[in-house]
């Protein structure tokens, strides 16, 4: 029976029908896919070389067995945002000849289908098998393996347990990313310690190796609590996360802009309350760490800002690429009545464009604890900052206006590629090449400073010239749309 | 004369959908496009709310092609399908958005929505839901609400009365028949007894073609009925 669960869900994915249309953006998917298990597997793979340079003068393992609750929470927090529950895909079932029993296992096995039941496996275990061993012998991997596979359990069916409970909320994701960042902050400053209390306790499996079944058995417990739960609650309406109640909202800040504010604010509405909008913005949070792959402290001595700047580009724009992408697309659904309504098409672009900037304005300002590196990486961000809100956000539009492929908003958000196209691969080169262009002689010439002048100027006479190319976009935009309200409507 | 089409056309590929050569309609006209699936009325509505381009011909509004400019939007309101409502919103954010367009202020909406409570039938406000997680009946009346609200000198509606419980349909009819001013109504519906109801004109179409165009009298019930059995 559950084979028969497992192939029905196989073919549901693969006959879907809003997977990608091309095949070349699910081979360029695919490699995606592939770097980030490769990144997974080198960090694993890597650990006994990377734990020593950061965590410098700390026995190895006491490093190794710090950082497990750490990872631990970190993924709690983002599964608590990202990871899914699998539930629509029972209704057809409920109904039938099936024992419930047989449907909850189901459940409970699709659960695990998640990359984030993989990633510990591959980021833990390489170190287990090549020092644990050495240290404290066979039993004890043994061990560490099945706490580490009983913890990543336990945060599984929590996760779901919890969201089937609904008590879960964006904010608490954010919640969950500042407490993380209070206890690294403590950590700093050697008041409370989790890298410790984690090396204590991992420290306490290497001696005592069967202690390690302690998370076995709050795995089981969460497993058999979530089961239970399922039992008792088999509907459909109670499985979902629960409706909560809906409220109006008024986002006051806008209102001094008028009509644009009015448009801006139903955009901002538009992001916050569907899940793949929600995504893209928390993941251009991510990406703000982008940085510290990038700037290295040979690069930031040398002014190399050349190299540099497609990482500032990317950071402090990021909110302008990853949502301006798909612009006008997200609003697929009811564009005919946007266009059918009394909404100056002026006023439509300019709401655009002042989202764009609030949201890179906000983004930026984050970026610059880079300063914490280098004043210079400060310097380099407003200028990308100035690029963004003056040129990116021109580019964005722009191209928009050639965009359209519908997007069904309220389909999950990863691994979703409707409404991909070769625009979206294509937007990247007129953005991030321009200011580099620009930059690019002045880097010949040594006076890499000039250059950053430069771009910071560019971006300034961009943003003077707003007017002229709101005025050029809405212009395009009349002439195209009714091909952008034809393809949506498909 | 509030609407004018002329020669107008829409091709797809080499399948003609509409194709109409002369319509007039006079302020304060009631008409129903009557036709069979396919006959071609949507994309007729869509054309005279400027969003499809004509392969040929023009709509004029008050005069003036609706392609050309904005100002028929100032005194036209429509609601064709879920397309048009913005489903991520409360039923009380999208009135509030609709009448900030039309430069109605959150007071005047709210005093607008008083007048519909009937309509509504307390199923619309204060019920803590987004427009998405309505029934589709209950969706066509935000939309059909939110386009009377703009006091329209033209209002177009697709079948409005599609989905709708009987109940709402017979108060919709009464709200259509007994509106204030001299508002031009243009409905397409698959109810014959609904459309000779509520207008004083029908147009029949098919296959994209105006068929027959004529003023309801007690016979025209009959006539449609037996134009469609046959």
């Amino acid at each position: 029976m559950l084979s028969t669960f497992l192939s029905h869900q196989r073919k549901s994915f693969w006959r879907s029908r809003n997977r990608g249309g091309s095949i070349a953006t699910q081979v360029l998917m695919g490699f995606f896919m592939l770097y980030f298990l490769a990144v997974a597997v080198g960090v694993g793979l890597g650990m006994t070389v990377f734990l020593p340079k950061i965590f410098k003068g700390v026995d190895i393992i006491t490093s190794f067995n710090g950082i497990i609750l750490y990872y631990f929470a970190l993924d709690f927090v983002m599964r608590l945002q990202l990871q899914e529950l699998p539930t629509l895909s029972i209704i057809p079932y409920l109904h039938l000849k099936v024992p419930k029993s047989k449907i909850i296992g189901f459940l409970n096995i699709k659960a695990l289908f998640s990359a984030f039941n993989l990633w510990p496996i591959l980021l833990f275990f390489p170190f287990i098998f090549m020092e644990i061993a050495d240290e404290y012998g066979a039993f004890a991997v043994l061990m560490y393996i099945i706490s580490i596979l009983s913890i990543t359990l336990f945060n599984n069916y929590l996760i779901l347990y919890i969201k089937r409970k609904s008590i879960t909320n964006v904010y608490y994701t954010l919640v969950g990313f500042v407490i993380i960042a209070i206890f690294a902050a403590f950590e700093y400053f050697k008041l409370i310690s989790l890298i410790s209390t984690s090396d204590f306790v991992f420290r306490g499996i290497g001696e005592k190796p069967y202690l390690g079944f302690g998370f076995t058995i709050a795995a089981l417990a969460i497993f058999k609590l979530n089961s239970t739960f399922l039992y008792n609650n088999l509907y459909v309406e109670e499985l979902g996360a629960k409706q909560e109640k809906k409220v109006s909202t008024d986002y006051a800040f806008l209102n001094r802009f008028g009509k644009v504010g009015e448009l801006a604010a139903l955009e901002l509405k538009l992001i916050l309350r569907h899940k793949r909008s929600r995504s893209s913005i928390i993941l251009g949070f991510f990406f703000l760490l982008y940085g510290f792959m990038f700037y290295r402290e040979k690069l930031i001595n040398s002014d190399s800002f050349g190299t540099m700047m497609f990482a500032g580009i990317f950071m402090t724009g990021v909110s302008i690429i990853i949502y301006g992408q798909f612009m006008f697309a997200w609003q697929s659904a009811h564009f005919d009545g946007l266009l059918s309504n009394k909404i100056n098409f002026k006023n439509f672009i300019k709401a655009k464009f002042l989202l764009f900037t609030i949201a890179s304005t906000i983004i930026s300002l984050l970026s610059t604890f880079y300063g914490f590196l280098s004043w210079k990486l400060v310097l380099m961000h407003f200028v990308c900052y100035l690029y963004n809100i003056g040129f990116g956000t021109v580019i964005v539009l722009y191209l928009a206006t050639y965009n359209y492929k519908r997007i069904d908003i309220t389909k999950a958000a990863s691994f979703n590629y409707q409404g991909t196209g070769a625009t979206q691969w294509l937007l990247m080169f007129p953005y991030a090449l321009t200011p580099i262009l620009i930059y690019l002689p002045f880097s010949l010439l040594h006076i890499p400073y000039w250059g950053l002048f430069t771009v910071g100027i560019f971006g300034i006479v961009m943003l003077l010239m707003r007017g002229f190319w709101v005025n050029l976009i809405t212009a395009k935009f009349e002439k195209q749309r009714y091909k952008i309200a034809e393809g949506f409507r498909e | 004369m509030i609407l004018e089409v002329n020669k107008l056309k829409k091709v797809y590929g080499d399948k003609t959908v509409v194709n109409i050569d002369h319509i007039q309609i006079q302020q304060g006209e009631t008409i129903g496009l009557v036709g069979n699936n396919g006959a071609g009325k949507t994309t007729f509505f869509r054309m005279l709310l400027d969003l499809i381009r004509p392969s040929e011909g023009e709509v004029l509004s008050k005069g003036k092609n609706v392609a050309d400019g904005d100002e028929w939007k100032n005194y036209t309101a429509s609601f064709l399908d879920e397309g048009f409502l913005i489903d991520y919103l409360t039923p009380e954010e999208y009135f509030t958005f609709i009448g900030s367009l039309n430069n109605l202020s959150v007071a005047d909406v709210g005093s607008y929505l008083t007048q519909y409570a009937e309509f509504f039938n307390g199923e619309i406000l204060n019920s803590w839901k987004y427009i998405r997680d309505f029934s589709k009946g209950n969706q066509n009346k935000v939309g059909i609400a939110a386009a009377l609200m703009q006091k329209p000198e033209l209002l177009i509606l697709d079948e409005p009365f599609a989905n709708l419980d009987p109940t709402t349909q017979i108060r919709l009819k009464k709200i259509l028949k007994e509106y204030p001013g001299n508002m031009t109504t243009f409905i397409s519906s698959h109810d014959l007894n609904h459309v000779t109801d509520v207008c004083s004109r029908i147009i029949l179409v098919e296959k994209g073609k105006v068929i027959k165009d004529f003023k309801t009298d007690e016979n025209t019930l009959k006539e449609l009925e037996n134009y469609f059995s046959t």
